[in-house]
């Protein structure tokens, strides 16, 4: 089994829009990780979620690969972007449909799905 | 994890953002522990959004890391 750090850093990686949240996205357990999904399902995103509070773990390695201290943290194409705030300020001002266009182009799906890191 | 108040919060980022012109905290729910920060300062010119969050984050990164602050919605702006 990889180490959680590195599963973490394969999720950035590898999905086209990763959002590291607090509960599923059936299942939104803060309203700051709700703002953020409901802001990426607005700009007609995929989302590959990641719920942090299985283990106190995910968060902390999660924060150091990212340098970003607050949760929820998305990401495009391996690009930190910013947490509730910043994408609700970029749907506003529809940089983020944009940047999801340049990222994934504009005929991308918008996939839910919710991927489990392995713990030890 | 001790309470915060918004005054103290406040202190900070006058001290890290002393040109600030326009710098707010806001106690949302009278807890201590989730706070909106509005900033403006012309430090913020020509930074993207993220880095100016990042500049905010950074400042209480200590109060976020022990969980005294739950809850930081930031909004920064440039002097334009």
């Amino acid at each position: 089994m990889k180490e959680l750090r590195e599963q973490i850093e394969d999720v950035i990686k590898d999905e086209p829009v990763a959002l590291f949240m607090k509960g599923t996205p059936q299942m939104v357990m803060c309203g700051n990780s709700y703002r953020a999904l409901n802001a990426l399902h607005a700009a007609k995103a995929p989302v590959t979620a990641v719920d942090i509070l299985p283990d106190p773990r995910i968060r902390q390695e999660l924060s150091s690969v990212s340098g970003w201290p607050t949760i929820p943290q998305v990401f495009v194409k391996g690009e930190l972007v910013g947490g509730a705030d910043i994408v609700e300020e970029l749907l506003e001002s529809g940089e983020l449909e944009r940047k999801l266009d340049g990222a994934l182009g504009d005929d991308r799906s918008q996939d839910v799905k919710v991927v489990a890191l392995e713990l030890v | 994890m001790a309470a915060m108040d918004a005054e103290t919060i406040r202190e900070l980022l006058v001290r890290a953002f002393p040109g600030a012109e326009e710098l707010a905290v806001e106690d949302r729910t009278g807890t201590g522990d989730h706070f909106q920060v509005t900033v403006a300062s012309a430090e913020f010119d020509g930074l993207s959004l993220i880095d100016q969050h990042r500049r905010v984050n950074d400042v209480l990164a200590d109060r976020i890391a022990d969980g005294s602050i739950h809850e930081l919605r930031i909004k920064t702006k440039g002097s334009g």
